[in-house]
């Protein structure tokens, strides 16, 4: 069964309709990426999870448990990660924690252990400052820590690495993949990337409405681009190689793009490089990359249908 | 004991007052100032403005704007 | 569960204290406490300097006595100050949280709604009284070394009344925020309250209705106005209290945040 799942989902917003018909389903112990450009309506989908925006159309479940607005039933079960985390500033990290543990209601006799090994998961733990001196960083690993703290079923991140530098992104990243076998995460981006690092499922949201979803190997085989390219070190050497083999799409003075190719080609590349005395620096077969297929979707959709 | 005898009647009365009076400011100034002198950042203006305003409201008014308007919210 | 409220009440007092709020408003209220027995003291010093002004265009000013009154009469005049004081620098409570988005935290937490009011009321109004106790105290230890306090009709009464008018505007100040969204417009919202009742005072008998009756407590002191011209005000006042408690609470839990 899945641990999340939204069912036809409408979203309204005064006249402006900002989710349709919105289906997904998350399986437990996956990372799932929900794809989408900025105001495709992610965080909606994501307040909608928490309770935080009324659903007047369509069913949320959590692990078989019916969301509703305002109430915090299944909240019990949800640890969130907002965009831009924000604590109390004259707090300590710990005394944030604590302060979260009492609100959640955990056993004080397992608070102190539990607090100890999130900030280590995290990197706080020497930390004794007020949160008001944080950097972003270190708020967005602190906001990871809240949201684990009572072992939630289902960790909702919103954007947890927009804000950051690369080093803060990997920071983030590598904690998430570390944190899979003890949860299920669900989080939203804009950068691919993060996506094709640590997800195993994916949902392509494009402007209100879910336009793919499935696993990413699955997705990256269906949109699999045949054919591969080669590159030279001089202009010549690239030149003589056409000539040869036949005209590719010129990516460079000293790059060839073939697609399309039929069996056996690169085994013909390679004996004319060999007979010639051609030494390519690379030869790279074409991979489907998420940006290809991201912006395929999107250009289909906005071509208008006939 | 002199010098207690040649301060005025008057002086004498109110010093109950104002001995503690003036405790009571001079702690809120020095509070005040303590919390202007670090944290290098308010909501408007700079140390040097909030540093005069403090110093001419000196009995109260002063720090009371201070953190109204210019402490940064923790 | 009890523990939340503990919990987040808690929270609300270790903010008074680190961000300095909390030594701010005792001073405060301590340099309230002695301004009013000061004043007094200075009275008769004050008018002989202008007696001598006065007497120059005619004035004759007779001698006034001082005692315990004059120091009481301060009191009430300065109290709407402190309390004023102390309603802006609260008028944040809620909008402050709204603002940066720290509450939405608490809530996915599982603290509910009405626990976050609860605990924000109880500790306004925990403050506010024992603010008001410093300042009401150390006026009357003052009064009682100098003069005499027996001289007041009524004391404690009139003490207790202006006491719950503060606790009236602070439970103005939790339900407007539940309104509004910053703290500029809960102290507008709460100032037009009160403006529009002294509005409404003009009209003669209507006045002894309202809670901001309870601010003219300081004529019980000298049997100016009977208590039971006080008793339409206080049981109204009694009433509204947990009548816009509930309806912040209700408010509240229909409100993004």
């Amino acid at each position: 069964m899945a641990l999340l799942e939204i069912r036809h989902v409408h979203k309204k917003f005064g006249s402006n309709q900002v989710l349709t018909d919105v289906n997904l389903q998350v399986e437990p112990h996956t990372i799932y990426g929900l794809i989408g450009e900025n105001g495709a309506g992610k965080t909606t989908t994501m307040k909608m999870i928490l309770g935080l925006l009324p659903i007047e159309e369509g069913e949320i479940f959590i692990d078989g448990k019916k969301v509703t607005y305002g109430a915090n039933q299944t909240n019990k079960m949800i640890g969130y990660l907002p965009d831009v985390p924000e604590f109390y500033g004259y707090m300590s990290a710990k005394e944030y924690l604590q302060l979260c543990a009492k609100i959640t209601g955990m056993k004080s006799s397992l608070v102190q252990a539990r607090i100890r090994e999130l900030l280590d998961l995290v990197g706080l733990a020497e930390n004794n400052k007020r949160i008001h001196g944080y950097s972003r960083g270190m708020k967005q690993r602190l906001g990871i820590a809240q949201a684990l703290l009572n072992q939630p079923k289902l960790l909702i991140c919103d954007e947890p690495t927009s804000a950051l530098d690369p080093k803060g992104r990997k920071e983030i990243l590598d904690i998430l993949l570390a944190i899979k076998k003890e949860t299920t995460i669900i989080f939203s981006t804009h950068i691919l990337s993060d996506v094709e690092r640590i997800c195993d499922d994916i949902g392509l949201l494009h402007q209100g409405s879910i336009h793919f979803q499935g696993n990413m190997q699955t997705l990256k085989r269906e949109h699999q681009m045949e054919g591969f390219e080669i590159e030279f070190a001089s202009q010549s050497e690239c030149q003589t190689f056409s000539a040869l083999f036949g005209a590719g799409e010129q990516l460079s003075l000293t790059r060839l793009r073939y697609t399309n190719p039929q069996q056996g080609d690169l085994r013909q590349t390679l004996d004319i490089c060999a007979s010639h005395n051609l030494i390519p620096i690379k030869i790279e077969q074409l991979e489907a990359t998420l940006e290809s297929v991201f912006l395929e979707v999107i250009n289909d959709e906005t071509t208008p249908r006939v | 004991m002199i010098i207690l005898t040649q301060i005025p009647a008057e002086i004498m009365e109110i010093l109950p007052f104002l001995i503690p009076l003036v405790i009571a400011q001079l702690a809120l100034l020095a509070y005040t100032l303590w919390h202007i002198f670090t944290h290098p950042n308010y909501r408007r203006w700079n140390r040097m403005t909030w540093v005069i305003i403090v110093l001419i409201g000196m009995q109260f008014w002063g720090p009371i704007l201070y953190f109204l308007f210019g402490k940064e919210e923790a | 569960m009890m523990k939340q409220l503990l919990a987040f009440s808690q929270k609300e007092i270790l903010e008074l204290i680190r961000s300095g709020r909390l030594l701010l408003f005792v001073i405060l209220f301590i340099v309230f406490g002695i301004m009013n027995p000061a004043l007094a003291k200075l009275t008769p010093w004050l008018l002989e300097q202008l007696a001598t002004t006065l007497a120059e265009s005619g004035i004759v000013v007779v001698d006034m006595p001082v005692d315990a009154l004059t120091s009481w009469q301060q009191f009430y005049k300065n109290f709407p100050m402190a309390l004023i004081i102390y309603t802006i620098l609260s008028a944040g409570v809620l909008t402050n949280e709204y603002q940066h988005g720290t509450l939405i935290n608490m809530v996915t937490k599982g603290l509910p709604r009405w626990k976050i009011i609860l605990a924000k009321t109880v500790v306004l109004w925990g403050t506010w009284t024992l603010l008001y106790s410093i300042m009401f105290a150390i006026t009357y230890a003052y009064n009682a070394y100098f003069w005499d306090n027996s001289i007041a009709a009524d004391l404690w009464i009139a003490g207790v009344l202006v006491y719950l008018f503060g606790i009236f505007i602070l439970t103005l100040v939790i339900w407007s925020s539940t309104l509004f969204k910053t703290s500029t417009a809960v102290m507008a919202s709460v100032g037009a309250l009160v403006i529009g009742m002294y509005g409404i005072s003009v009209v003669p008998t209507w006045g002894t209705y309202l809670p901001t009756q309870l601010l003219t407590a300081q004529n019980l002191l000298t049997e100016v106005t009977p208590l039971h011209d006080y008793q339409f005000a206080i049981i109204l006042t009694g009433i509204l209290i947990p009548i816009l408690l509930l309806g912040s609470i209700v408010i509240f839990n229909q409100k993004r945040i």
